[in-house]
């Protein structure tokens, strides 16, 4: 399956979200890569043509990451 | 267990250096032919316990492939456990999205413990192509 740029981008976002939950404590890793996964499921229904909606999603997501990646929340849920 | 392997050797090999010290006119005498076999072999043992860096290492690709399988085996969002064979495609016969994928290469990447940068990532869509990946990769352990 032949992927677009911006599909690669959204692939490429969701590898960093996994990456930054292995900085995270060993016993809340698992909460963390749950959680990343329920965000990108939410909209897994978007239309792969719908360039606004993913951009902004994408943005959000980032913004999402760099919260959360911060070595103060320990947590989620 | 490479720090105590040195200061052991190292330990071997000053003491038989400092031992003929104290008696200057007999190590004259004595141009130590005898003693200078005597003093390199414990040497030699203690360094082959050593394993260097270099040696060994490359991984076989049955071992690769088993451990991916196994790897594949423990993942609940693959629809069926025989489905995993040696070409088996991650999204066409395991029943797995791309988000299920971008999981199972970080997953490999943690099981050889190397980091597979985005660009070749995004080309791992099958469990052949990942163990050609790894095969590819020195560090692979």
């Amino acid at each position: 399956m032949r992927l677009s740029g911006l599909q690669k981008e959204v692939l490429g976002l969701y590898r960093q979200c996994l990456r930054e939950c292995r900085k995270k404590p060993q016993a809340t890793r698992q909460h963390f890569q749950v959680f990343a996964r329920s965000e990108f499921d939410k909209n897994i229904k978007v239309d792969k043509r719908d360039f606004a909606a993913i951009e902004f999603l994408l943005r959000k997501g980032r913004r999402q990451l760099e919260i959360y990646s911060s070595p103060g929340v320990k947590d989620i849920r | 267990m490479f720090r105590t392997a040195v200061i052991r050797s190292f330990a071997a090999a000053t003491r038989t250096a400092i031992r003929p010290i104290p008696s200057v006119s007999a190590r004259r005498l004595a141009i130590a032919p005898v003693s200078k076999p005597s003093s390199f072999v414990p040497k030699t043992v203690a360094w082959q316990a050593v394993r260097c860096y270099a040696s060994g290492g490359s991984l076989e690709r049955g071992e690769v492939y088993e451990r991916i399988k196994l790897l594949l085996s423990g993942f609940d969002k693959v629809n069926d456990p025989a489905n995993i064979t040696e070409t088996a495609h991650f999204a066409n016969d395991l029943g797995l999205d791309s988000l299920d994928t971008v999981e199972v290469v970080m997953a490999i990447e943690e099981e050889f413990s190397i980091e597979i940068p985005d660009k070749d990532a995004d080309t791992i869509h099958s469990v052949d192509k990942a163990v050609e990946y790894i095969l590819s990769q020195p560090d692979a352990n």
